[in-house]
C-alpha cells in the first residue's frame, strides 16, 4: 500500500495536467499564428517537443519488452515505472504529431512533399519533382495519414496489453500473466522496431524528402533508449528520495542502468557515425547535401552554426558521457550518474534539433538558390516550452496511473530478486 | 624428511555451510588480513564485499591498451597513406580522422583486448603450473561440497599457532597446515 509521502506525490497530477494544457494552448497559438504568416518554425517546436517524449516513451516501451523477454531479475521495481509512464506514448502522438499531420496547413508547412505547389531550390515545384514521383508509393498523403494512425494504434494496443496483465498480477497473483507478457513482448519487439522506424522516417527523415538513410530507424532507436535510460535514472533518483522507491533503489540498480547507458552511448555513436561515414565515403550528392547544410554555408563555404552543433554532438553527446561512464564509480555514485543522465538528456534534445531544424529555404537572391535556416533563433525557447509542456502531460498521466495502481509490482515472480539485486 | 626445513604456505580450514564461510570471511577481513583467499564450489554473491576485495586493476590496463591502439592506428594510417606513399583514394584527404576511422577503432579494440587479456595474466600471476594447495588431499572437495578459507604465510599477521586458533574460533572444521 502507498505510504503518505508517495500519496502526496501522486495527488499532484492535476497540477501537472493544468500546466501541460496551458503550455499546449500557448504552443498551438504560436504555431497557428506562424502558419498564418507562412512560417513553420513554431510548428516545428511542437514536432520537436512531442518527438522528444515520443522518443523517451518508445525507449521505455522497448526496455519494458526487452526486460520481459530476457526475464531480467533486476528489472521489476524499475519496470513498473516504465509501465506507469508508457500510457503517455499514444497520447503524445495524438496531441503532437497527429494534429500537425492531419491539418492540411500544418502538413504543407512542415512536410514540403505534401504541398505540390511548394517551390524547390532548383526552381521547380514539388509536384513536378521526379524524385518525389519515384517515392510516391510511400510518400503520398493518404498512406502518410494511415501510417500516423497506425502508430497510435500499434503503440496503443501494445501499451494497453503490457500494462493490463502486469497490473492484473498485483491483485490476482497469477504467474500466468508473466508468461502472457513474455508472448506479448516477443511479438511486440519486432512490431515496435518496424513502427518506430516508420515513425522516424515520417516525422524526421521526410522533413527533407530528397534525403534517405536506411539506418535512420536504428539511429532513432538508439537515441530513444539513451533518452529513456536518462529519464529513468533521473526519475528513479527522485522516487528514491521521498517517493515509492525510497530505500529500495540500491547501488546495483544504478550500476545496471549505468552499464546500459554506456552501452547505448556507444551504440548511438556507432550508428550515427556509420551513417555519416557511409555517406561521406560514397559521396553521392542526393545524400551528402544533408550533411553539407549541417556544416557550411552553401554560398560562402564557411562553417555555419550547425557545424558547432555537430561538434557538440561528438564531444558533448558522445565523448563526455562515454568517458565518464567508463569509470565504475560514475555508475554507482548517485550524484555522478544523475549528472551524466542530464548530459545525455540535453544532448538528446540537441540531436533532435540537429535532425529536425536545418532546412533549405528557397531564396532566389542566394547564389545556390537557397539559404539554410540558422540554429540560434528565439524559437529555441518555444522548443523548450514544448518539451516542458508535453513533459507535464506525461508526468500527469504517470502520477495518475501511480495513484490507481501499485507502484511496486508486489506479486511479480521476480520481485524479491529485484529488490535484493546485487552486482 | 625433515618437515621443519620446509616452508609453510599457510593454514587451510574447511566449512560446510555457505553462511559459515561467509561470516568467517567477514571476520578475517575485519581482523585486517591481506593475503588470504576463499575457495568455493560455486560463486557466492556478496563474497567480494565480505572479503573486502578492492576493484580489479585490470580495467586500467584495458584503457591504456585502448589509447595505445588508437594512437597506433593513427600513426599506421598517417605513415602509410600520407607520409611514406601519399595516395589519393576516392577524393579524400591524405589523412583525416574520418576515413581511417574503422582502422582506428579496430586497433583500439584489439589493443584494449590485449591489455585486458595480458593484464589479467599479470595480475593473476599466470601462467603458473602448480600450487601448494593442490597437494592438499581434500582440496578437490572445494569443487564439490566444501568451502575453504586459506590464510597465507606471507601475510604479516601470520603466526602458525595463532592463525590456527583464529580459524578454530571462526568455526572451521578441518584445519590443515599447507607446506610448499
Amino acid at each position: 500500500m502507498s505510504s503518505s509521502s508517495p500519496h502526496a506525490l501522486t495527488a499532484r497530477w492535476k497540477k501537472f495536467l493544468a500546466a501541460g494544457v496551458v503550455a499546449m494552448a500557448v504552443l498551438w497559438y504560436f504555431a497557428c499564428a506562424g502558419v498564418a504568416h507562412h512560417e513553420n518554425r513554431q510548428a516545428l517546436s511542437i514536432l520537436v517537443g512531442s518527438l522528444f517524449w515520443i522518443s523517451v516513451l518508445i525507449g521505455m516501451l522497448m526496455l519494458t519488452m526487452i526486460t520481459r523477454v530476457f526475464d531480467a531479475g533486476w528489472a521489476p521495481i524499475v519496470r513498473r515505472n516504465w509501465e506507469l509512464l508508457i500510457i503517455a506514448l499514444p497520447v503524445v502522438i495524438v496531441l503532437g504529431v497527429a494534429p500537425l499531420a492531419f491539418s492540411t496547413s500544418f502538413r504543407h508547412a512542415l512536410w514540403d512533399w505534401t504541398d505540390a505547389a511548394h517551390v524547390l531550390p532548383s526552381g521547380h515545384a514539388v509536384g513536378h519533382d521526379p524524385i518525389l514521383q519515384a517515392k510516391s508509393w510511400f510518400l503520398n498523403e493518404k498512406f502518410f495519414l494511415i501510417r500516423i494512425s497506425l502508430y497510435v494504434l500499434v503503440f496503443g494496443v501494445l501499451v494497453t496489453l503490457l500494462r493490463r496483465w502486469s497490473f492484473a498480477q498485483d491483485t490476482d497473483r497469477t504467474a500466468g500473466h508473466t508468461h502472457r507478457l513474455h508472448a506479448v513482448s516477443a511479438v511486440g519487439i519486432p512490431l515496435s522496431a518496424v513502427t518506430l522506424t516508420m515513425l522516424a522516417f515520417d516525422c524526421l527523415m521526410a522533413l527533407s524528402y530528397h534525403w534517405f538513410s536506411t539506418m535512420y530507424g536504428v539511429w532513432f532507436f538508439a537515441l530513444s533508449i539513451r533518452l529513456a535510460l536518462a529519464v529513468t535514472v533521473i526519475l528513479t533518483y527522485k522516487l528514491s528520495n521521498g517517493g515509492w522507491l525510497d530505500g529500495l533503489l540500491n547501488q546495483a540498480h544504478r550500476h545496471v542502468l549505468g552499464c546500459l547507458m554506456l552501452a547505448f552511448t556507444v551504440f548511438w555513436a556507432y550508428i550515427s557515425f556509420s551513417q555519416y561515414f557511409l555517406i561521406y565515403t560514397a559521396n553521392i550528392p542526393e545524400e551528402t547535401f544533408w550533411y553539407n547544410i549541417r556544416e557550411f554555408d552553401p554560398a560562402t563555404g564557411l562553417k555555419n552554426q550547425w557545424w558547432g552543433v555537430s561538434m557538440y554532438m561528438i564531444f558533448g553527446f558522445f565523448l563526455l558521457p562515454f568517458l565518464s561512464l567508463l569509470f565504475y564509480r560514475t555508475k554507482i555514485v548517485a550524484g555522478r550518474l544523475l549528472t551524466v543522465a542530464w548530459i545525455i538528456l540535453i544532448g538528446g534534445i540537441v540531436d533532435l534539433w540537429f535532425n529536425a531544424l536545418p532546412r533549405q529555404v528557397y531564396d532566389k537572391s542566394a547564389p545556390e538558390g537557397f539559404v539554410v535556416t540558422p540554429f540560434l533563433t528565439s524559437s529555441l525557447v518555444l522548443d523548450l516550452l514544448a518539451i516542458a509542456g508535453f513533459g507535464a502531460i506525461v508526468i500527469a498521466l504517470f502520477l495518475r496511473s501511480a495513484s490507481k495502481q501499485e507502484t511496486i509490482p508486489v506479486h511479480d515472480p521476480r520481485i524479491l530478486e529485484s529488490i535484493n539485486y546485487h552486482e | 624428511m625433515n618437515e621443519r626445513n620446509e616452508r609453510i604456505h599457510g593454514v587451510a580450514c574447511t566449512f560446510r555451510k555457505v553462511s559459515d564461510v561467509f561470516h568467517a570471511a567477514e571476520k578475517v577481513r575485519d581482523a585486517g588480513w591481506k593475503n588470504w583467499d576463499v575457495h568455493t564450489p560455486f560463486p557466492i554473491h556478496g563474497m567480494d564485499q565480505a572479503m573486502g576485495m578492492p576493484r580489479s586493476p585490470v580495467p586500467r590496463l584495458t584503457l591504456l591498451g585502448g589509447v595505445t591502439g588508437f594512437i597506433t592506428g593513427c600513426l599506421l594510417t598517417w605513415y602509410t597513406n600520407s607520409y611514406d606513399y601519399p595516395l589519393i583514394v576516392g577524393g579524400k584527404p591524405y589523412w583525416s580522422v574520418i576515413f581511417p576511422f574503422p582502422v582506428l577503432y579496430e586497433c583500439t579494440i584489439l589493443f584494449a583486448a590485449f591489455g585486458t587479456f595480458f593484464g589479467q595474466f599479470i595480475f593473476n600471476r599466470l601462467p603458473r603450473h602448480n600450487h601448494p594447495l593442490f597437494e592438499l588431499p581434500n582440496f578437490s572437495r572445494v569443487s564439490d561440497d566444501t568451502f575453504m578459507i586459506v590464510l597465507e604465510a606471507r601475510d604479516p599477521q601470520f603466526h602458525l599457532d595463532e592463525s590456527r586458533n583464529f580459524l578454530q574460533s571462526l568455526g572451521g572444521q578441518e584445519i590443515t597446515v599447507i607446506r610448499d
